[in-house]
């Protein structure tokens, strides 16, 4: 193994093959931070390309558009609040408070350095231990995803600011809007009214950009528009740099949640979007100031951040591994392989050993140039937010319209931004945090599917089936009652009584 | 010369080169790049065969074609946006015989496939293939489906959505073998109900040649019986589905259609593109490396085939749903 590990570190080190991971870098950089346009499109788009080059520049080209795009998605979180990709989410609760502050680049270089934290350290993780996170990812079914989602549920519901009961009305809310549509497993059609393109569901981007960044174009309108476009940001603070200490002080987030995210990354099914969240939970729980999480926090940029290129690393493993791709990234990635005549699976590994190395090594030297790269573009980006307010928010209006359209070119998707623009607005000025709908939304239809199967193959004995067939999805089940118990006894005691707890 | 005044000699250039090979092609049908619509998500089977095909045909046809992913409602947003479609040959949609001829039939959709699209031709198909996981007991398919017939109910099918294409395929076995009851485990997509089969939840499925092929050869799973004609060339020994009985279309066609209002020449200029693209010598080679056959059916003869599938289709659903 390691022969060949050797032999895949000399095989990856060509000059063209450096120049086509930065070259996706900075596509999937540019891609990912225009709204709408997501990290799987870009990959997508760009994957004949890869068929005309060698397997070592066009693979490793089309993971750093995967890498770049991630984090491209984060830039626009940062600075407009809208969430390029659905991972980075958790990433526009701190970043646009910070941009506010003008302390954008700041934002985004913790972003940055997160990042490459996370996806380094699962890069290697990943090379170092690919065949238990291959065991893993067979053992992880629809029993134990339900569980696993289950308690990330619990894990995040703890994050939202404010009310503990207004933050319960959003989640369930967030459970109703993932119903809509067709229900995959009985096959039927759900509160979609006969509207075709609802029979899909909600889709996701158009209702993230109306959920994050409509309402700060509305709350923009509010302000009388001439002392609004006079308020310029303190412009002599865009320029801060991220301090040392700062970055030593969010260190331990950043372990936790590099941990989380390739945890979770080795588990199909689950994904970045969920990550991040279980990072930024986490990382809110663990602190000992949680109430500055959401108002400009480091720290919850860097949790999430990190988190969601943890993902990156073990989700390629059933790919190299079985051949069978995880989700729509890596099957995008299964063409790339395919069309170069690898077939990705066990005999890959068995016969060309040294080239799969070689790839998993031009991961790691992705980050490499992923850092240099951004640390580049951060000061280029950090500009954007410099240009006077009365040009900045018609194109965040711009961007937002045409985000939401180009995800499936379907004008009805225009009309879902709108709508979750004016409810989410409305929601902020009743006080009420809209996260955990969003949270609810995208972890309602994983649940709901995975407990469907799960009801299923159970045979109608669900209690039978869990504690006899399925140990590990028990298991993880039974952390919930535990978890709960232990944020009850932390709420007392911060409290000082039982009665406080609900409006904690 | 000033740069002022090179930029202006330049882009008058453009402009005079722009309105004269303007006249040139005016009468010609390609004058813009053409759009093809995918009904399903990036990353898919259709998504990768329709890179292939849009990285060649553009040397054919004198324009590029642009991929246009139009995922939801299982292809029936896509095939609306393509019904709506202005007849000018500038939309396509790349879809399946399932999409296009089966759900009309399920449900009451607001277009009918056959009335509103034409086809320019048929690429390729998927053969299914029934397989099952390496140690499962039953060798031959007629032991999985005697099994079936003895114990109602209790062999778990690995399926997707509801009258997708694995779906079908099980519906349409399962019919023949004489109303066999299975138990059907639906799955989001092809690559989850894979998995399902090779985590050992389910018992039985079908599935493409790629990876499926590979997963047999390494012994992970057993391939009982393959759709087609003919035996698959790469595993010689496994009988098909015709051979032992159980008839055909068990195959997904991948077929690039348009609006039937579409001017007869413009058809007849993306027929004749489709053909020289399918006798191209990159195109193949990109075929076989990505694991897909070539089929090709030109668009008359697949109008044909589609009224057959309609029939048999109606059948299916009728026996299978009561309606």
């Amino acid at each position: 193994m390691f022969d060949s590990f050797l032999q895949g570190i000399t095989l990856c080190l060509r000059w063209d093959t450096f120049g086509m991971i930065s070259l996706g870098l900075m596509a999937g950089m540019l891609v990912g931070a225009l709204p709408g346009f997501t990290t799987i499109m870009a990959m997508a788009i760009l994957l004949p390309i890869s068929f005309f080059l060698h397997p070592l520049v066009g693979i490793p080209f089309l993971i750093g558009v995967y890498k770049g795009g991630i984090f491209g998605g984060s830039i626009s979180a940062i600075l407009v609040s809208i969430p390029g990709t659905g991972a980075s989410i958790a990433t526009t609760f701190d970043g646009p408070s910070l941009t506010k502050r003008g302390q954008a680049r700041k934002a985004l270089e913790m972003g940055l350095y997160s990042s490459v934290f996370g996806d380094f350290a699962s890069d290697i993780l990943t090379l170092l231990f690919i065949g238990p996170i291959a065991l893993i990812a067979l053992k992880i079914r629809p029993p134990e995803l339900t569980a696993i989602v289950l308690v990330s549920l619990i894990i995040i519901s703890g994050t939202g600011t404010g009310s503990l009961v207004k933050g319960l009305i959003m989640c369930f809310v967030g459970l109703f809007l993932s119903m809509i549509g067709m229900f995959h497993f009985a096959a039927v059609y759900r509160f979609s009214f006969g509207i075709l393109s609802l029979k899909a569901g909600i889709p996701l981007i158009p209702m993230l950009i109306g959920v994050f960044a409509f309402p700060e174009i509305l709350m923009a309108l509010e302000k009388e528009a001439a002392s609004y476009i006079s308020d310029r940001i303190d412009l002599s603070k865009v320029g801060e740099r991220l301090k040392f200490a700062e970055f030593r002080r969010c260190f331990r987030t950043i372990l936790r949640s590099t941990g989380i995210g390739a945890a979770l990354g080795a588990c199909p099914g689950v994904g970045q979007v969920v990550a991040a969240f279980v990072g930024y939970a986490s990382a809110k729980k663990a602190s000992k100031h949680p109430e500055t999480f959401g108002k400009g926090e480091l720290e919850g940029i860097a949790a999430a951040e990190a988190a969601n290129n943890a993902v990156n690393g073990p989700t390629l493993v059933p790919l190299l591994t079985l051949g069978v791709p995880g989700d729509n990234i890596t099957a995008v990635l299964l063409g790339a392989f395919v069309a170069q005549g690898l077939r990705p699976g066990p005999r890959l590994f068995a016969e060309q050993a040294p080239l799969v190395y070689a790839i998993l090594v031009a991961m790691i030297l992705a980050n490499v140039l992923f850092l240099i790269l951004g640390y580049v573009a951060i000061p280029l980006f950090a500009r954007i937010i410099t240009v006077r307010k009365s040009a900045l928010l018609p194109a965040i209006l711009i961007f937002a319209f045409a985000g939401s359209y180009v995800f499936r070119s379907d004008p009805f998707d225009l009309k879902i931004m709108i709508l979750f623009g004016v409810m989410s607005y409305i929601a902020r000025k009743l006080q009420f945090d809209i996260s955990p709908m969003v949270m609810a939304f995208i972890l309602g239809s994983i649940l709901e599917s995975s407990f469907a199967q799960t009801v299923n193959l159970a045979d109608g004995n669900l209690f039978h089936y869990l504690f006899f067939e399925r140990p590990i999805a028990a298991g993880i089940l039974m952390l919930i009652p535990v978890m709960a118990a232990i944020s009850l006894v932390k709420a007392i005691r911060r409290r000082g009584g039982p009665g406080s707890i609900l409006h904690a | 010369m000033s740069s002022k005044r090179i930029l202006y000699l330049f882009l008058v250039t453009l402009f005079v080169a722009y309105v004269f090979s303007g006249n040139v092609q005016a009468a010609q049908y390609p004058k813009k790049p053409v759009t093809l619509i995918i009904p399903f998500s990036a990353g898919g089977s259709h998504d990768l065969n329709a890179r292939v095909v849009t990285s060649i045909i553009p040397q054919y046809l004198g324009q590029p074609m642009v991929v246009k992913l139009m995922p939801g409602a299982g292809g029936q947003l896509a095939t609306a946006a393509a019904v709506r479609a202005k007849p000018d040959g500038y939309t396509l949609i790349f879809t399946h015989n399932f999409v296009d001829q089966l759900q009309p039939l399920i449900e009451k959709l607001p277009y009918d496939t056959y009335e509103s699209l034409v086809t320019v031709c048929r690429v390729n198909y998927g053969p299914g293939m029934a397989y099952v996981r390496a140690d499962k007991p039953w060798k031959t398919l007629d032991e999985v489906l005697d099994y079936a017939k003895k114990n109602p109910g209790k062999l778990k099918f690995a399926s997707t959505g509801n009258w997708a294409a694995i779906f079908t395929f099980g519906a349409l076995l399962f019919h023949r073998a004489g109303g066999i009851e299975a138990h059907f485990l639906p799955y989001k997509g092809g690559g989850p109900c894979l998995q399902s089969m090779l985590a050992g939840e389910a018992d039985f499925s079908f599935f493409f040649p790629m990876p499926l092929i590979d997963l047999h050869k390494q012994g992970k799973v057993r391939i009982l019986a393959t759709a087609g004609e003919k035996r698959s060339k790469e595993i010689p020994e496994v009988p098909t589905l015709k051979e032992l009985g159980y008839g055909t279309g068990y195959l997904m066609d991948r077929t690039v259609m348009l609006p039937r209002k579409t001017p007869e020449d413009t058809v007849k200029i993306l027929r004749d593109a489709f053909s020289k693209l399918i006798d191209d010598k990159s195109f193949q080679r990109f075929m076989v490396q990505v694991g897909e056959n070539i089929a090709y059916v030109d668009g008359p003869d697949y109008e044909k085939m589609r009224l057959q599938q309609r029939k048999e289709y109606t059948e299916l659903v009728k026996t299978l749903t009561g309606k």
